[in-house]
């Protein structure tokens, strides 16, 4: 009697999650840059992008957490992507935006230095990200292939994830 | 399938309130067994238990509680006297209650944990037929059915789809007839079965009990209906989840407020004299009174009486007092003091390693106290009372005391602490000693206490919430266990301080004081840097340095000092300004930033900045790390010398002449000097900080005060240690030279001398070279 209804179940399953699949073909990103590369971020990741705040400062934690800032009433990490990528770190502009990602669990800011735009692109035009870059932190997601350029990909939940 | 649920919920809640009574009234029962009132009151806590479970069908629940049902009874009309023995049995068979109703509602049925129930049954019963024997029916009558449900118990998983279908359909047809005995037992006893119509709806899969005894359900089911029925009047039951939530919408009206204050501040500023002003002032005011009001009121709705935890001690004591051979009284006051739910739930756990060692290590036996003229029965005292924002909880033992030469010689025996520590600590301190972990007293390791784990974590867990713990002990009278704790978690007040451009809230519970002191009082001992505060020496750390904060402005010569205090340990906090008391609203920083040391949380504050929540506790152990020198680190942070202009040295003569000699002397290094005319003056001019010196040229005959006092107080700041002293004299013997270099004199210049030598000596000692 279980398995039967367990095959029905399956099937409807099957139902429901095989559409996702084929809108899943085209992923929605939003491309920004970070020194002298273009960065991309799944959309539906980020809840927000917003122009820089004042922050405060939090001790015994790496460079790279610039500390706390108060978004609406939540205090909230402030993360910099150029000490986290060990690029020199530059003055604030005017480009300059912080964008709030939402994780399962954890939620962040991460500094960058200018937007770019929105970008779609299909699914089997991004490769795993080659082995010898960055692997040992394993942000990247994968590397986007578009007409004039490269596209690196990150992966939310390690910039999410507390690596101190 | 709901309704049961539901039912079984509101049994279970039910269930747990009334046996949270039980142990205490019993407990008194002990002491008054005549109380018929007392005895009718646990009759019929064991009498709902047995009418609701057997109800549910929780057969083994049912089957002791009416065993303990007939003891007290038969207790209850006097044919039965309670004695200790007897009080054993019905306590622990209370116990097995307990733990059967705790694993109902771990699991759903109180056959899981299979305990094995005939013993105590049999033990109750043997109470009950010292007198009688006719009640014995009852248990016999209800022994078969829990058999026959056990063979019921069909395992559905491993059955085949026939076997299911034939399942089914036996228990369709069980159904049916079950409906039609219902039917028939309904319209026997109508009128009851009507008042419960959940009861008609309830036994689809074990209908025999049901059917079996109507008459008990009825009987069980009256008396529930009655107490909760008057409860319902006056309270409502809400979900803990509810209430945390509206604590949560009541922080952020806090921060709203807090923010609107600092708003209107800033516009009276700007638009002084302003009609509009005024208006907005009462709308502020108002506002931030209703807030206020508001939130004490949802605090309140948050607050539960400390009976809560006091309830479960008499019958703990009574225990303990039995199982060590002890006669101990347990006296509670203030058990209706109230306190935030969540901090009820918390401080159970360290009062019961309080109470357990003041019966184990506190009250003496019965002999030794009568021996020192004590009465024989030992007492502790557990009082609760509110203390401004704090409650305050005392546990109070008339035993043998604390012995701090004991304490030492034990923690110094266990290594932790070292000789010297012992030799300087007071009594009071030594009274902490049971607090360190790895400490525990008792020769003897006993059941009751001993495992040296204790007290240790009864620290941690009071310090968990912002709480302190304080000692006070007399050998032979007795030992004070003080613990005071904040009323509520989620709100707080707080210290802001400043430091350098950053700002920090200190909780406000573990201030001790604020004090403004010169930086030249900074002694150094050891490497630490510590304060003389009246008659107390005092830790001094930067949190500057704690917190690694970027320096940003020059140090004044003056340092606000923040004593913090927890426990036994006090430290004092170095900052730069003090912004003033604030209260502030706790919120965590998310798990990227989760249990940062030194920070406890964030609050925003009413500029809508983040400001960090310092953890006090973790504040004085980063503190023990640190060991930057204060004092030399002002002299480090002097600008890099130049010329020669940039030094300075004090000359201190009361003759003008010996002075302009030395400055004549001096003149070619092209250095500045400076003078004074006697010891006090040259004292005060050091001390101001106006100059930072590079030697002082002391003479020794001098008015108000001479030569060897002024080096001596100069020597006692510490950033002075090492500051050139150049004695300029014409007392010329060995004991004159002697007491210089006793006084800290660095150098010993005889007149008269040659202007070359002194210029080459005072050279030498600021480490000028010649050009």
């Amino acid at each position: 009697m279980n398995n039967q209804l367990n095959k029905v179940l399956q099937k409807q399953q099957k139902q429901i999650s095989e559409p996702e699949k084929i809108i899943d073909d085209i992923v929605q990103l939003v491309g920004f840059i970070i020194g002298n590369e273009e960065y991309a971020i799944p959309i539906l990741s980020i809840q927000e992008i917003i122009k820089p705040i004042e922050y405060t400062r939090v001790p015994q934690v790496p460079d790279y957490v610039l500390g706390v800032f108060n978004l609406r009433g939540d205090v909230i990490p402030l993360i910099d992507l150029r000490k986290k990528f060990n690029l020199e770190s530059a003055k604030q502009s005017e480009d300059t935006r912080y964008i709030v990602l939402k994780g399962e669990e954890n939620i962040a800011g991460f500094v960058i230095d200018r937007l770019t735009e929105a970008i779609r692109i299909k699914r089997d035009r991004i490769d795993p990200p080659p082995e010898t870059i960055h692997s040992e932190t394993g942000m990247i997601y994968g590397v986007g292939k578009r007409e004039d350029s490269m596209l690196t990909i990150l992966k939310v939940e390690a910039l999410l994830k507390r690596d101190f | 399938m709901d309704d049961i649920q539901e039912i079984l919920e509101d049994f279970l809640v039910e269930a747990f309130e009334l046996i949270e009574q039980i142990d205490q009234d019993l407990v008194e029962l002990e002491n008054n067994p005549e109380d018929l009132e007392l005895l009718n009151r646990i009759f019929r806590v064991a009498h709902t238990v047995k009418g609701s479970s057997s109800f549910l069908n929780f057969d083994v629940l049912t089957q002791l509680t009416h065993h303990m049902e007939d003891v007290l009874n038969k207790a209850r009309k006097g044919e039965l006297k309670i004695d200790h023995l007897v009080m054993d049995v019905v306590l622990e068979s209370i116990d097995m209650m307990k733990e059967l109703l705790v694993a109902i509602r771990d699991s759903g049925n109180d056959t899981d944990i299979g305990m094995d129930i005939s013993d105590i049954c049999s033990r109750l019963d043997a109470i009950s037929k010292g007198e009688e024997i006719e009640i014995q029916e009852g248990p016999k009558e209800k022994l078969p059915p829990q058999e026959e449900q056990k063979e019921e118990e069909v395992d559905y998983s491993n059955l085949s789809d026939d076997e299911v279908e034939a399942e089914i359909e036996r228990l369709l047809k069980e159904r049916k007839e079950e409906d039609k005995k219902r039917k028939a037992a309904k319209k026997n006893q109508k009128p009851k079965v009507v008042q419960e119509p959940k009861v008609a709806q309830e036994p689809k899969k074990k209908p025999e009990i049901q059917n079996t005894k109507p008459a008990s359900i009825q009987k069980a089911k009256t008396p529930v209906k009655k107490q909760t029925a008057s409860a319902l009047e006056q309270t409502i039951r809400v979900e803990v989840k509810r209430l945390d939530h509206l604590m949560n919408l009541i922080g952020e009206l806090v921060l709203g407020k807090n923010r609107l204050l600092k708003i209107y501040d800033d516009v009276e500023e700007r638009y002084e004299g302003e009609k509009f002003l005024e208006e907005l002032n009462q709308v502020v005011s108002s506002v931030s009174l209703v807030t206020t009001d508001l939130q004490i009121a949802v605090m309140k709705t948050r607050m539960l009486p400390v009976a809560k935890v006091f309830n479960k001690f008499p019958r703990m004591v009574r225990d303990l007092s039995r199982e060590l051979g002890k006669s101990i009284e347990l006296k509670i006051t203030g058990e209706e003091t109230e306190l935030d739910k969540s901090i009820v739930e918390e401080i159970g756990d360290p009062l019961v390693h309080i109470i357990r060692n003041s019966c184990d290590h506190g009250v003496e036996d019965g002999e030794t106290r009568l021996l020192k003229g004590k009465l024989e029965a030992g007492t502790i005292e557990l009082k609760a009372y509110h203390e401004g924002n704090n409650i305050v909880i005392e546990i109070v033992d008339d035993g043998k005391g604390l012995d701090p030469d004991m304490l030492r010689h034990k923690s110094l025996e266990k290594g932790i602490i070292s000789e010297r520590e012992a030799d300087t600590m007071s009594d009071k301190e030594a009274y902490n000693l049971i607090f360190k972990p790895g400490f525990s007293t008792a020769a003897q390791v006993t059941s009751v206490s001993g495992r040296g784990v204790g007290m240790d974590v009864v620290k941690t867990n009071i310090e968990k919430l912002n709480g302190i713990i304080d000692v006070d002990s007399e050998i032979g009278k007795g030992t004070i266990i003080k613990l005071k704790i904040p009323l509520t978690l989620a709100i707080i007040q707080a210290l802001l301080v400043g430091v350098q451009e950053e700002f920090y809230a200190i909780p406000l519970a573990s201030v001790l004081e604020t004090v403004r002191i010169p930086l030249d009082e900074i002694y150094t001992i050891e490497g630490k840097n510590v304060l003389r505060l009246r008659d107390e020496v005092l830790s001094l750390v930067r949190l500057s340095d704690i917190f690694g904060v970027d320096k940003v402005y020059e140090n004044n010569e003056h340092a606000y000092v923040v004593v913090i205090g927890l426990a036994e340990s006090k430290l004092g906090v170095i900052v730069d300004t003090l912004v003033g008391q604030e209260e502030i609203v706790i919120k965590s920083m998310g798990d990227y930033l989760k249990g940062i040391d030194g920070i406890a949380g964030a609050t925003i504050r009413g500029d809508g900045r983040v400001t960090l929540i310092v953890d006090v506790a973790a504040l004085m152990d980063l503190a023990k790390n640190i060991s930057v020198d204060i004092t030399a680190d002002t002299q480090s942070a002097q600008k890099v010398k130049e010329s020669p202009s940039d030094y300075f040295v004090l000359v201190v003569d009361d003759s003008k002449m010996d002075r302009n000699i030395m400055k004549k002397a001096m003149s070619p290094m092209g250095i500045s000097v400076v003078e004074a005319t006697n010891g006090q003056e040259a004292l005060s001019i050091i001390k101001s900080g106006e100059y930072s010196f590079d030697a002082v040229l002391i003479d020794i005959e001098m008015p108000r005060m001479d030569g060897y006092t002024l080096a001596g107080e100069i020597r006692k700041y510490s950033k002075y240690k090492h500051l050139p002293l150049i004695a300029v004299t014409s007392r010329t013997s060995k004991s004159d030279r002697l007491r210089g270099v006793e006084s800290g004199m660095s150098e010993y210049i005889t007149k008269p001398y040659s202007p070359e030598y002194l210029e080459s000596v005072v050279r030498k000692n600021i480490k000028l070279l010649a050009e």
